[in-house]
């Protein structure tokens, strides 16, 4: 903040000494049809932390690329340190110190920490493991890291991981480092712990590239801000010249109404979990003797750190996990045995965590996967036949439902970007007066206007008759949309007193087990 | 672009090695392949063995297919259909006539299914991979038939350990024999199933489950779908089809059976399945291709050229096939 503080004191002629580690000029980047950029500029001073923000396809992530070597810019020129460079692979941008972390982060869990760690930067065909182990120590020292090198590591936390991957940018000497919605999967806390060692890395003079969709990250750290809209530059602004209003304003291109209050009129019982034990992939307990009610009309967020036992609790619901005791009752029906065929019959939807491995055929066509969950049931089936004309018709009103951009019907699930998969996969979810919605993280990978229209979605089934239980990372997207926020922590499910459901301070510290 | 470069690149290299390797036998390759074609499809009489060899490997392909959809690598249809084979042959002997011959392709099935059963079950629920185990059991099925039509199974009045042959009334029929032209019914069988096949997974729910967990056992565990339960039954219909095509084998071709009687139609038929492609259709040309290489390659052999020329045919073609039906479906970003 300081660093960049300086420089904007220094207003317009200051602007001009400024050295730029990365300049991107006029950028242009069709794929068939579609232009992703169109005459980007973006231009990053050296020792900084630098935002670029947008809704989906806007067209960061794609910029990124670009930058990083791993897309080939149809016109444009990136220039390093003042000089200009092509990149025909992100090998060569590696070599001139440009690295990325990507959303979905590179670790392979059967290694250990430290293999991930030079997995391809070995420096040589032989492996010196000790001096490799000294030097990565002393990177992560400087970082104030700590790792168990020898560890595996599927050990790590998201946060470990995150760190990890940071530590691998440092391994390779990267001067400029690019991060795509590094949050996304932590905790408050450690989002805030990360932003500190991103602020020593640019107090040494390197610069960071941070694609978010969180403004207060904006606000809170970044010096600069650049905006794309539609595959455009919309505007740049210096961090303290701008309001998170305008910012929102200038992301989506219209004013963003305000979410209204909501009193959710209760109704019955959807849910009752009663002293649930799951067990987890490890084989110890992940949920611990759970308790939770859910009236139908009500959207129950669960805030927590990645791996406090939300995920096995989703998954004891769906009945693809096995419950070691206690009770699972869907309206007035014990489902604790139910296969999950049966569960879905009852009016169980959901959106599951991962879209790839758990909600989604990517081979399929978007037609087949219209059904993938619901395939059992009418109007999709009758009598074990498929009801092809009834399907088509249906997957049309759910790509039609938050906007799912597509190429076409038949053609497959993979064919689409990962935010417009998740509007699909939310518009199913959604589908045909659901009884009991699990979302988990539904607005991964969304940007302002899809997350609020996805909650929109999921507050209108509420109104008309079903309950939501929600878990998502971000506290702040819990608490803008859901009536009231229970909280996991170590697989505990722990319910804030009466009239703290939505105090955020009161819920930071249960999810760090601090209360 | 560069991926379609690749591919032609690959199918010119793979014909180069072939044209080599048949010139290093001393056989001008052309030469080499219209023979191989008149030995196949030259005449009548060519075209009817081609048929016939193509008739197992059709149905064995059918049983690996459907596998394969399920996400299953069913090496076992070998043993699966040897054991079928042993039982049709065991079963039709005991009842000659007409039930006999309908009684032999339900023992074949049966037989076949469950020898599938240990693998099914070993994968679903303990996690055992189907390919080790399968491999397995072929051995086990190959020395068990061997010991019963070595003992109590032996026609006593033969040297070799064979059983005896079915009388004629035992036989599946001719669909259509007249002069040089034989088909037989066991070849309807096995295009009819190819046919139902193709159908039941296009247009029920519980194809589309089945493909479900074969291209996704998450996912589709996720849409509430019992993958353990499907995968188990895929590989007990797969064990039964292939139990169904060794008793064909016996009751439409070799009326008796030997030790040895599958010349790895099993095997040939993963490559049948593998060519075919995403519809069970496509097992129909496979097979068929299949059968005019197995029955030229006899041709070959007067010619002398080795048999194991047609493995590498095989060879090529399949791994053309796999790269070309591979590719990667380019993500278009919004």
């Amino acid at each position: 903040m300081d660093n960049g503080g300086s420089i904007r004191n220094d207003a317009e002629d200051g602007r001009r000494r400024v050295k730029f580690a990365v300049e991107l000029n006029h950028i242009s980047k069709s794929f068939g049809s579609v232009r992703a950029l169109e005459e980007v500029d973006l231009h990053v001073e050296q020792g900084s932390i630098h935002a670029v923000v947008g809704e989906n396809g806007a067209g960061k992530t794609t910029l990124m690329k670009v930058l990083y070597g791993a897309i080939n810019a149809d016109s444009g020129q990136v220039v390093l340190d003042g000089n200009p460079v092509t990149f025909k692979s992100s090998g060569e941008a590696i070599d001139c110190g440009v690295g990325m972390v990507s959303q979905h982060y590179g670790i392979i869990p059967d290694l250990t920490c430290l293999q991930n760690l030079i997995l391809g930067a070995e420096g040589g065909a032989l492996l010196n493991l000790s001096q490799a182990e000294q030097r990565a120590e002393s990177l992560a020292q400087k970082m104030g890291f700590q790792f168990e090198w020898r560890r595996d590591a599927a050990e790590l936390s998201p946060a470990g991981a995150q760190k990890l991957e940071i530590l691998k940018l440092l391994w390779r000497n990267s001067q400029v480092m690019i991060l795509d919605e590094p949050t996304a999967m932590l905790s408050p806390a450690d989002g805030e712990a990360l932003f500190q060692s991103l602020r020593l890395l640019v107090a040494e003079g390197k610069t960071v590239i941070l694609v978010t969709h969180r403004l207060p990250e904006v606000f809170g750290h970044c010096s600069r801000v650049t905006v794309l809209r539609g595959g455009k530059k919309v505007a740049e602004r210096a961090v303290t010249e701008t309001n998170p209003a305008e910012l929102a304003e200038l992301i989506v291109g219209k004013k963003l109404e305000a979410p209204s209050v909501h009193t959710p009129v209760l109704g019955d019982l959807v849910l009752e979990v009663q002293n649930l034990d799951v067990r987890g992939y490890r084989g110890d307990l992940a949920t611990k003797s759970i308790n939770l009610k859910i009236q139908s009309g009500e959207l129950v967020g669960i805030a927590g750190v990645d791996g406090s036992g939300q995920r096995e609790l989703f998954r004891a619901l769906q009945g693809t996990a096995s419950v070691v005791s206690g009770e699972i009752i869907f309206g007035n029906i014990e489902a604790t045995k139910l296969r999950g065929g049966s569960r879905i019959q009852w009016g169980l939807r959901s959106i599951p965590e991962d879209r790839h491995s758990e909600a989604v055929i990517e081979d399929w066509s978007l037609e087949e996967n219209a059904s993938l969950g619901l395939q059992q049931l009418s109007p999709f089936a009758k009598n074990n036949l498929i009801q092809e004309k009834e399907r088509m018709s249906e997957a049309e009103k759910m790509a039609l439902m938050f906007q799912t951009k597509h190429g076409g019907l038949d053609q497959p699930m993979s064919s689409l970007s990962g935010g417009n998969q998740q509007r699909f996969v939310a518009a199913r979810a959604l589908w045909n007066a659901p009884k009991l919605i699990l979302a988990f993280q539904p607005a991964r990978g969304l940007d302002l206007a899809a997350t609020r229209e996805v909650y929109e979605g999921l507050r209108k089934a509420c109104d008309n008759g079903a309950g939501a239980l929600i878990v998502s990372y971000d506290l702040d997207e819990l608490l803008e949309h859901c009536d009231r926020i229970v909280v996991m922590n170590r697989g505990e499910l722990i319910e804030p007193g009466q009239g703290q459901e939505r105090d955020r301070n009161v819920i930071g510290c249960l999810m760090v087990g601090a209360a | 672009m560069k991926r379609t470069f690749a591919i032609t690149g690959l199918c010119v290299g793979g014909f180069v090695i072939l044209w080599l390797a048949i010139a290093s036998t001393g056989v001008s390759p052309v030469a080499a392949v219209q023979d191989l074609l008149r030995g196949s499809l030259g005449s009548p009489k060519a075209i009817s063995d081609t048929l016939r060899e193509a008739t197992p490997l059709l149905i064995a392909g059918v049983a690996v297919f459907l596998a394969l959809k399920t996400g299953l690598f069913n090496i076992g249809v070998e043993g699966q259909f040897t054991v079928g084979a042993c039982a049709a042959a065991a079963v039709a002997l005991r009842f000659p006539g007409a039930l006999g011959m309908f009684m032999g392709m339900i023992f074949g099935i049966v037989a076949g299914a469950l020898w599938a059963l240990p693998a099914g079950w070993i994968k679903a629920y303990r996690g055992g991979h189907e390919v080790i185990t399968t491999i397995m059991l072929n051995n086990v099925a190959a020395f068990l038939t061997t010991a019963l039509v070595a003992g109590p199974l032996k026609d006593p009045s033969q040297e070799s350990t064979t059983t005896a042959s079915i009388t004629d009334a035992t036989k599946l029929s001719h669909l259509y024999n007249a002069g040089p032209w034989t088909i037989n019914s066991g070849l309807l069988i096995g295009v009819l199933l190819a046919l139902a096949l193709s159908w039941w997974l296009k247009k029920t729910v519980s194809g589309y489950e089945l493909r479900a967990v074969g291209a996704n056992p998450t996912a589709a565990a996720t849409a509430g779908i019992d993958s353990k339960k499907v995968m188990m039954r895929a590989m007990i219909a797969s064990g039964a089809i292939g139990g169904l095509a060794g008793s064909i084998q016996v009751l439409a071709f070799q009326h008796r059976f030997y030790a040895g009687i599958s010349s790895g139609y099993g095997f040939d038929a993963l490559g049948v399945a593998l060519l075919a492609g995403p519809a069970a259709i496509g097992l129909l040309p496979g097979a068929l291709l299949f059968g005019v290489l197995a029955k030229g390659s006899t041709q070959l052999q007067i010619l002398g050229i080795p048999k194991g020329i047609t493995g590498i045919v095989l060879g090529v073609l399949i791994i053309a096939a796999a790269a070309i039906r591979y590719r990667r479906n380019k993500v278009v970003e919004s």
